[in-house]
């Protein structure tokens, strides 16, 4: 059966999903990171001499790296030798029906309205394509892009179909020296997605790494790539508003976008990845680097982040800004409650003239939690008439919680304007009186509170998902008041 | 005709901090009536409407309070404006970011859905705020801005006016209604007031000056001092007030 | 690091409290060593040219006094003991009326620093306020429950080589509900003299409960253009309930010299602790503040502006600790920087769990004159309590085109309007200074 399903490759890379589960069924690499580990993966993955070279080399820097410590993040140390870098989908750990699987993460997926059927993918009960007919969807998908010459695919296939392509461009952003979790993941990487936009081209529809949940099984190396040629324009998506099942307790994802003369590209992230138990028991780690380069004149990046998941966070999405005129922008929301641990922020690193950046982020922290914002700008000597404007908001809920703003300006030209404001505050006690006298509950009027205090964010969401990561912001919070 | 008696208030003692500010006051509200509490600036007048509504902070240390014959003083502030208690506030808050109609969309229907009513759908609810609003000159334009964030002091006024009017409570305070308001403003909200006296709904006008009662007219008045009503009269007696002053009552007790 | 490690004989090692500090501070400083570029605190600040080593240390002027020594060694010597010298050599002006007081357009009680050594000519003081050497308040004890109890050495490496050669500073007390009537005025004068001169200086002052006091620090360079030194400086700063203390500084040093400066203020219940320091001049110069709001209803303004030319680092750094209820700080910081120079601004509002009711503000602005200007700004919120109300901003452009055009239509030369601006600017900030001819000394010092 699985042998008839080669065309289902969508893009989350089933195609090579299934050919491991026949293949390596019987072979699951031992758990621990060598030569050999490395050498399998490429392997498995039938990926040419080049790439296995550029693994090679990124595991050779990456054991003259030490992991960096200067987030304000306090986790039990990783022991890289006792995990798996090569495994066959879990299987053995499926729950067999929703009975099994833990109460508090059925009655989420109540909250957010999740048709049961879809409960079972997500909690894993029954396999995703049982739920939707993504066959017929990716297929529909696939024809008509590419029809316009645009590539969506998953980027173990791009390597194979489009190697010209993935090793132009391949650690072009983000090299494997950039920092311990990149190099990391540049070993590693299992699979992640892969866009090219053709020349002139507008992408008629959002792009999206996952229809709802098949994001399973990814792995905790994702690599995407994503590169828009002049003129071009594409709105992607990724992520999933409910949070899924994950034995994964390590992440290390990275994020390479190029843009190129007069292209745009908007990039959102909804994440929700496991955050733990109530006193932080498990949960992911989650490390991410994302980083886009507006190479041409004129480009545009633009990132919108919802970060309500994983146990702890480090992840800076940031935009290079060569071209002349080119633009960065950062949306932000971070939610933090019970003892998760964020740190994020994003760089903006002017290098083009008249080059552009904003930056709006909104952290909310409750619970035991702490969060820090953590941005860079800079403006390089070169880059005339940069412009930055940064606001930074925090809200704290409770008196147990921290919130922090780490800003970094470094300003090397005179013509450059740069402005920074932060605040901190918390819902004040006559805001929730006023909405109280209106008959408005407790979990209500904070809910109504904080998803004004994100709006700035959440009006630059696709619209489905605005909608979605409302209904997430008021289900992260639940428990923080009262 | 026997009146039911909508408020009750018995021998209420109540203090902000260690300050003791209402003293053994006493009044009962029935059904239909218009009372007006005036007073002396800092004589408590805005720590009854408080301790009314529930407040944190507002402790009440002795004495009763009854709702429609409940305990108004077991309830959470959310539940007594459930049950039809509206403060129309002296100084509404901002809270930026919430769009007004969704604010008043979530509050009516929190108050629907208590008194057993079906919640209002978009379209539904979007035509009552309009009719609604036409006549206190709120457009659409207004409601569409955070909740209270840049408006003036009259538009203030007029968008705690248009909650009354769709919330449609059994018993609204009105907390010096008239203050930052030319007179034009003032009739407008004046108006929109009127239109919910319908011989069931009580008020409770809280104010200073006289001028506001031409307006909303009363059928009790009420002179407050020291934490308690120290006389009551009818409409004349905010007329009296007005001429005399309140140093003359103050000393009465 | 032999540069800045030396062993010298220094007074009062026979004092084991005291002595035992200085040990601290010394392993600190071995532990941590001078700032890498990888050191947080000093990531914008490079302190290379502090880890230099052909800095001379002076030796112990008050060993030299207590052991006779001076009478073979008093060739440019001793300053400090005037009436006992009997040399009569040629040269030495010890014995003399030694004349360093300065001309200043306010009057205060002046004390004298030349070369980092104290120049024993006191102003006679009202009754309520002692000053005395560090070493007369180590000796009499008057010195111990304060000395070092506010300087963590371990974050701070150049505050921990401070305490390693404590010698050379004053101690000044305003005693209970005493309220100065004039500033104290410390002047550190350096001459040229001072050639590759590394001086540790360690300032403590005591502000009782309900007194009131204004001190003034002026570094002040008067030889040589291109003398090159490096002063190390730590002010530890008690202000008692309902004290208030008004902490102004000028840092005027010749522009190959570095200056380090740590003010370790603690604020009680109702204290006022106003800080302004104007710095100009120096290769390195950093003026650190750090405040520790103790008790409720504890304030604290902390203001500086920084002009600058040439290739100067100048680097303000602010860490303000909130740690109880109810307390308050402002902070505002401008700077303008020109030539190939670098203006550093890291500032910190700390804000402790259940330190509820509390407000913090920051605000720093800088104006870039030059295409080679660089400016970096860290300021940094770190918060751990809820109802609290905090805020930090920070800008910086060029002046604006517009308005020089305007001015210059008017007749005004480009200069003068561009000066005109800066001056305004940093009139702004200046403006906070209480004292009005204090304020205007600091105006006239700014745009000179």
């Amino acid at each position: 059966m699985v042998k008839e399903k080669p065309e289902i490759a969508d893009e989350s890379g089933d195609k090579y999903k299934y050919g491991f589960v026949t293949d390596i069924a019987a072979d699951t690499a031992p758990k621990g990171l060598n030569e050999d580990i490395i050498r399998l993966i490429s392997h498995k993955k039938g990926e040419p001499e080049w790439l296995l070279e550029w693994r090679l080399k990124a595991f050779a820097f990456w054991q003259t790296m030490t992991e960096p410590s200067w987030a304000k993040l306090s986790y039990e140390k990783i022991d890289y030798q006792d995990l798996y870098y090569y495994s066959a989908p879990k299987q053995k750990a499926a729950p067999k029906s929703l009975d099994e699987v833990d109460a508090e993460l059925l009655k989420t997926y109540e909250k957010l309205g999740i048709p049961l059927k879809e409960q079972e993918a997500l909690a894993g009960v029954v396999a995703v394509d049982a739920v939707f007919d993504s066959v017929s969807v990716a297929t529909t998908y696939r024809a008509k892009l590419a029809e316009m010459g645009i590539i969506f695919c998953s980027i173990s296939e791009a390597v194979k179909e489009h190697p010209d392509l993935v090793r132009k461009y391949l650690g072009s952003v983000v090299p494997y020296t950039d920092n311990f979790f990149a190099c990391l993941n540049s070993a590693v990487f299992t699979d992640g997605s892969f866009v090219y936009i053709p020349k002139g081209v507008r992408c008629p529809m959002e792009l999206s790494t996952y229809f709802r949940i098949n994001a399973r099984n990814t792995g905790q190396f994702e690599r995407t790539l994503i590169v828009a040629e002049d003129d071009s324009y594409v709105s992607y998506l990724e992520g999933c508003t409910a949070p899924q099942r994950d034995e994964n307790q390590l992440h290390a994802a990275i994020v390479e976008i190029v843009v190129l003369k007069n292209a745009e590209v908007k990039y959102s992230t909804v994440q929700n990845w496991y955050p733990g138990d109530k006193d932080g028991k498990g949960g992911v780690y989650n490390f991410v680097t994302k980083r886009a380069a507006c190479r041409g004149e004129n480009s545009k990046i633009s990132w919108t982040q919802v970060e309500t998941g994983s146990a702890v966070t480090w992840k800076y999405p940031s935009c290079v800004l060569q071209g002349d005129n080119s633009v960065g922008e950062f949306y932000s929301v971070a939610i933090t409650n019970n003892r998760q641990q964020a740190d994020t922020g994003t760089k903006m690193i002017h290098i083009g003239k008249n080059t552009t950046s904003k930056i709006i982020s909104k952290g909310i922290s409750a619970g035991f939690s702490n969060q820090t914002y953590r941005g860079l700008v800079r403006v390089a000597p070169n880059a005339r008439g940069a412009r930055n404007y940064s606001q930074c908001d925090s809200l704290l809920i409770g008196e147990n919680c921290g919130s922090h703003t780490v800003p970094y300006i470094e300003n090397r030209n005179k013509t450059a304007v740069i402005e920074h404001e932060a605040t901190t505050s918390k819902i004040s006690d006559e805001q929730m009186f006023y909405c109280l006298q209106r008959g408005i509950g407790e979990e209500e009027a904070v809910s109504l509170i904080v998803n004004g205090f994100c709006k700035e964010v959440m009006q630059h969401l696709p619209m489905e998902f605005a909608i979605e990561a409302a209904k997430l912001i008021n289900v992260s919070l639940e428990g923080s008041v009262g | 005709m026997t009146k039911t008696p909508l408020l009750e208030i018995e021998d209420l003692c109540a203090r902000v901090g260690e300050k003791e500010i209402i003293k053994n006051f006493n009044l009962t509200v029935n059904e239909g009536e218009v009372h007006a509490i005036m007073g002396p600036n800092g004589a408590g007048k805005s720590t009854l409407s408080y301790v009314l509504t529930g407040k944190p902070g507002y402790e009440v240390t002795s004495g009763k309070i009854r709702f429609k014959g409940k305990d108004l003083l077991a309830m959470a502030p959310e539940e007594r404006a459930r049950e039809g208690i509206f403060l129309c506030m002296q100084y509404p808050v901002e809270i930026p970011g919430v769009p007004t109609t969704t604010f008043l969309k979530h509050a009516v229907n929190a108050v629907r859905k208590h008194r057993g009513e079906p919640e209002l759908d978009t379209l539904n609810f979007v035509k009552m705020v309009r009719e609604d609003g036409k006549a206190l000159g709120i457009d659409n334009e207004m409601i569409k801005r955070p909740v209270n964030v840049g408006f003036s002091g009259g538009e203030k006024k007029r968008l705690e006016t248009l909650q009354m009017s769709i919330l449609k409570p059994d018993f609204s305070i009105l907390d010096e209604a008239d203050s930052g308001l030319d007179i034009d403003a003032l009739k407008v909200v004046a108006d929109g007031v009127n239109a919910l006296r319908d011989g069931h709904r009580s008020m409770l006008v809280i104010t200073h000056y006289q001028r506001l009662l031409n307006y909303i007219v009363p059928d009790f008045v009420h002179v407050f001092a020291d934490g308690h009503i120290v006389r009551s009269g009818d409409k004349n007696l905010a007329l009296e007030l007005e001429e005399k002053g309140y140093a003359e009552f103050v000393k009465e007790k | 690091m032999a540069g800045l490690i030396q062993d010298i004989k220094l007074f009062g090692e026979d004092i084991p409290w005291f002595q035992g500090l200085r040990e601290k501070g010394m392993e600190a400083f071995r532990r941590q060593g001078v700032p890498t570029a990888k050191t947080e605190a000093w990531k914008y600040t490079k302190p290379r040219d502090l880890n230099a080593d052909d800095f001379v240390m002076n030796d112990s002027a008050f060993l030299a006094e207590f052991e006779g020594a001076h009478e073979e060694e008093h060739s440019g010597c001793c300053h400090h003991h005037g009436e006992n010298c009997h040399c009569h050599e040629e040269g030495c002006r010890c014995g003399e009326e030694i004349d360093v007081r300065v001309d200043l357009p306010f009057d205060g009680y002046q004390l004298h620093f030349l070369n980092g050594r104290f120049v024993p000519v006191y102003p006679v003081l009202p009754r309520g306020v002692e000053i005395m050497t560090l070493m007369e308040a180590v000796v009499t004890q008057e010195a111990k429950p304060y000395l070092g109890h506010l300087v963590d050495l371990e974050h701070y490496p150049f505050a921990a080589l401070n305490t390693a050669y404590m010698e050379e500073g004053v101690y000044i007390r305003i005693d209970r509900n005493v309220k100065l009537d004039k500033p104290v005025i410390l002047v550190n004068h350096t001459e040229a003299d001072a050639e590759n001169l590394f001086y540790n200086l360690r300032n403590l002052i005591v502000v009782e409960s309900g007194a009131k006091a204004e001190l003034i620090e002026w570094y002040n360079y008067t030889g040589a253009e291109k003398s090159r030194y490096f002063a190390n400086v730590v002010n530890e700063i008690f202000v008692e309930r309902g004290a208030e203390l008004r902490h102004y500084k000028m840092q005027d040093e010749a522009f190959k010299a570095n200056h380090v400066a740590l003010n370790m203020a603690r604020v009680r219940s109702d204290g006022f602790y106003d800080a302004f320091c104007l710095q100009r001049g120096a290769n390195i110069g950093r003026n650190e503040t750090k405040v520790l709001l103790k008790e409720e209803q504890a304030v604290a303004e902390v203001n500086a502006a920084y002009i600058m030319h040439g290739w100067a680092t100048l680097d303000t750094t602010t860490d303000i600790e909130h740690l109880a209820p109810e307390t308050f700080s402002h902070q505002l910081v401008r700077g303008v920087v020109g030539g190939d120079a670098k203006g550093v601004f890291q500032g910190k509002i700390h804000i402790a769990k259940h330190a509820v009711k509390t407000e913090g503000t920051q605000l720093h602005k800088a104006l870039l004159l030059t295409d080679t200007a660089e400016i970096d700004v860290k300021p940094e919120l770190e918060i751990f309590a809820d109802d609290v109300k905090c805020s930090h901003g920070a800008a910086s452009g060029e002046l604006d085109e517009e308005i020089l055009f305007y001015m210059q239509s008017r007749g005004i030369g480009r200069e003068e309007a561009k000066q005109i601006l800066i001056d305004a600017y940093l009139d702004d900030v200046i403006n906070k200074v209480a004292d009005v001819s204090v304020r205007a000394w600091l105006k006239d010092r700014a745009g000179a």
